[in-house]
C-alpha cells in the first residue's frame, strides 16, 4: 500500500468506528482524538481493526505514533508497504 | 484446545455487550444463560397478554447522537451499532417529593438548578458549585472509598436538600446502606441529573433483539436454558464451566456477570474459598406493576415520568425491618415519555425497599398472601402522590427480592449487587473475570460499559 491508500484505509476504519465522524475540517497534523472527539476506547478500536485486517501488532508503547493522521501514515507505511 | 476462547456467564446487558466486543474482534465466544430469554435484570415477560418489562423504569445517561463524548454514544460506537437508528423517547419530567418540599427535574439540568434556587433560597450557587465539582471528578480512578454524603454536605450545607437529591441517586444505583461511594455518586449524579432519562421507543425486547443480532452477526454463540452449575478451576486457572445437565465446556477465559457472591459460589467446589457474605448487598426491592384501562388515565397524574417520594424528612437508605417499606420509593409511569401514544392500557409501577430475609422466611402460602398485601400497601402509598387508581386496576403483578434472586442469581435479590466493587474485574484466577453490577458501573448504560471495558482491558488488549 502506498501512503494515499493507507490514509484511505485509516479514514475508512475511523468512519466505521464512528458514524458521526466528519473529516471535512480534519487537519492531518493535529491529534485525531481531539478533532474527532474520540475516547481512548475508540482509539483502541483503530488498533484492533489494524490487527484484524492486516495482522499488524501495535505495541502499547507505540500508540503515540498514531496520534495524528500523518503520524499514522508515517508509522504504518513501512509496515504495510508490501501488502 | 478449548471449545471456546471465551465463555460469558449471563446474557444480561453486561454479558451481551461483552460478547459483542469479543466476537467483533474474532474471539470464539459462547454466552450461556439459565433463562430462555436474554436481558437478565432487564428482561421482559408476557403477562395476561401484556408485554411487561422486568426491571426497566427509564434508561439513564440520555445524550443526543451529536454529543460524542457522552457514555451512551461511546457505548453505541463500541458495539458498532448506529445511535441514529435507535429511536428513543425522553422523559417528560420527574419529581422528588418530600413532606415539606418538592423538586422537579428533567433532561435539562437547568430545571433542577432553578427549582433548587426557588425552593431553597441561597442554595442555587452551592448546587452550581457541587455540579462543577462533580463534573471535575474522575469516577473511574481506582481510589479508596470516599463518602458521598460528606462530599455533598460540604457543598450544600442544607440537609433537607441533600436528602432530596440522594433519594433518586441511591434508589437507582446504590448497593451500600446509608452512604454511597463518591465515585458511584458521581456516576449517578451525571447519569440522572446532568444527562437524564429516556427509554427505547418501543420496549426493552427490541433493544435486546438488536444486541443479540449484533453478537450473532459477529459469529458469537448464545445458549439459553443453560444454567452454569460450576466454574471449573484447575492448575490455578479457570478451565471452563459445567452446566446443570452435566456437560462440560472448556474455555481459555471465563467472564462472569452473575455477581460476585454467585461467582464465588460457582467456583467454590474447585477452590475459591472467600466467604461470599461480605459481597452480598442488602438493598433489594419489591415492585408492584398495575395495568389500567386508558379511560382511567385522568384519575392520576399524567405530567410526570417518575415520582420519587419520601414521607419523612429524613432519608435512611437501608434494608427495612419488615417485608416492605412503603414510606419511600419511586412511582414510574412507563407511558409518560415524550411522544408515547396512548394505547388501550397504561401501567404504573411502584418500587419500594424490601427485606430479603423477611421474604425468605415465609412459607409458600404466606408468601403469596404477603405479596398481595404488599401490592395493596404499595398502591395506597403511591395514591397519596398521584391520585386514586386502585379501583381501576385490571391486572396486577409484582416481584420481590426472591423473584429477583431466582431469575437473575443476584444473591439476596440485591439488584445493585455487592457494596464492595471490583473495579478491575479481576479474581484470584488470572483468566476468570467479573463484569456487570459488581464491577462497579450500574444501570443499563453502565453495566454495558462494564462488560465492554473488562473485555477491552483483559481479553482484547
Amino acid at each position: 500500500m502506498n501512503r494515499e491508500e493507507i490514509r484511505e484505509v485509516l479514514l475508512e476504519i475511523i468512519a466505521d468506528i464512528d458514524e458521526e465522524a466528519d473529516f471535512t475540517a480534519l487537519d492531518a497534523d493535529k491529534p485525531l482524538r481531539d478533532q474527532l472527539e474520540l475516547d481512548s476506547m475508540d482509539f483502541l478500536d483503530i488498533v484492533m481493526e489494524l490487527r484484524k485486517r492486516y495482522k499488524l501488532q501495535v505495541p502499547e508503547d507505540e500508540y503515540p505514533e498514531l496520534a495524528t493522521l500523518n503520524s499514522c501514515v508515517n508509522y504504518l507505511e513501512p509496515k504495510l508497504r508490501d501488502l | 484446545m478449548s471449545d471456546y476462547q471465551l465463555i460469558i456467564i449471563g446474557a444480561g446487558l453486561s454479558g451481551l455487550a461483552a460478547g459483542i466486543r469479543a466476537a467483533r474482534f474474532g474471539r470464539k465466544t459462547l454466552i450461556v444463560d439459565q433463562h430462555y430469554r436474554p436481558g437478565g435484570l432487564n428482561s421482559y415477560y408476557k403477562f395476561q397478554g401484556h408485554l411487561l418489562e422486568t426491571g426497566l423504569h427509564a434508561i439513564t445517561n440520555f445524550a443526543p447522537p451529536e454529543r460524542k463524548r457522552a457514555p451512551l454514544n461511546l457505548l453505541f460506537r463500541q458495539l458498532q451499532l448506529s445511535r441514529r437508528e435507535f429511536p428513543v423517547r425522553e422523559q417528560i419530567g420527574s419529581e422528588i417529593i418530600y413532606p415539606c418540599a418538592s423538586l422537579r427535574f428533567s433532561n435539562d439540568p437547568e430545571l433542577l438548578q432553578a427549582e433548587v434556587e426557588q425552593t431553597f433560597p441561597g442554595c442555587g450557587e452551592r448546587l452550581y458549585q457541587l455540579r462543577q465539582a462533580v463534573a471535575a471528578q474522575d469516577p473511574f480512578a481506582e481510589l479508596p472509598w470516599q463518602s458521598a454524603r460528606s462530599f455533598v454536605a460540604g457543598y450544600l450545607k442544607e440537609p433537607p436538600l441533600e436528602n432530596m437529591l440522594f433519594l433518586p441517586l441511591m434508589l437507582y444505583g446504590n448497593a451500600e446502606e446509608d452512604d454511597m461511594a463518591l465515585s458511584q455518586f458521581t456516576i449517578m449524579f451525571r447519569a440522572i441529573f446532568e444527562e437524564g432519562l429516556f427509554r427505547p421507543e418501543t420496549d426493552i425486547s427490541v433493544f435486546l433483539d438488536m444486541l443479540v443480532r449484533q453478537y450473532q452477526s459477529f459469529g458469537g454463540t448464545i445458549r439459553y436454558r443453560a444454567a452454569v452449575d460450576e466454574i471449573l478451576i484447575g492448575g490455578g486457572s479457570a478451565q471452563g464451566v459445567r452446566l446443570a445437565d452435566g456437560s462440560v465446556i472448556t474455555a481459555d477465559a471465563v467472564l462472569s456477570t452473575a455477581g460476585l457472591p454467585e461467582t464465588i459460589r460457582l467456583s467454590a467446589p474447585s477452590g475459591w474459598q472467600t466467604p461470599p457474605a461480605a459481597y452480598s448487598g442488602k438493598m433489594s426491592f419489591t415492585e408492584t406493576i398495575s395495568i389500567l384501562p386508558d379511560i382511567s388515565r385522568d384519575a392520576v397524574r399524567q405530567d410526570r415520568t417518575l415520582i420519587f417520594y419520601n414521607t419523612s424528612e429524613h432519608f435512611q437508605y437501608r434494608r427495612p425491618q419488615s417485608l416492605q417499606d412503603s414510606s419511600w420509593g419511586v412511582i414510574c409511569f412507563p407511558d409518560n415519555f415524550a411522544g408515547s401514544g396512548s394505547g388501550e392500557f397504561f401501567s404504573i409501577r411502584v418500587t419500594n425497599p424490601a427485606s430479603y430475609p423477611h421474604w425468605h422466611a415465609l412459607s409458600s402460602e404466606a408468601y403469596a398472601a404477603a405479596k398481595t398485601a404488599c401490592r395493596k400497601e404499595a398502591v395506597q402509598a403511591s395514591e397519596q402522590h398521584i391520585g386514586s387508581y386502585g379501583q381501576a386496576i385490571v391486572q396486577q403483578d409484582s416481584f420481590t427480592p426472591l423473584t429477583i434472586e431466582r431469575f437473575t442469581r443476584k444473591a439476596e435479590g440485591a439488584v445493585y449487587g455487592s457494596p464492595i466493587k471490583i473495579a478491575d474485574g479481576r479474581t484470584p484466577w488470572t483468566n476468570l473475570f467479573i463484569a456487570g453490577t459488581d464491577q462497579g458501573y450500574l444501570g443499563i448504560v453502565g453495566s454495558m460499559l462494564s462488560g465492554i471495558s473488562i473485555v477491552n482491558r483483559h481479553l482484547l488488549a
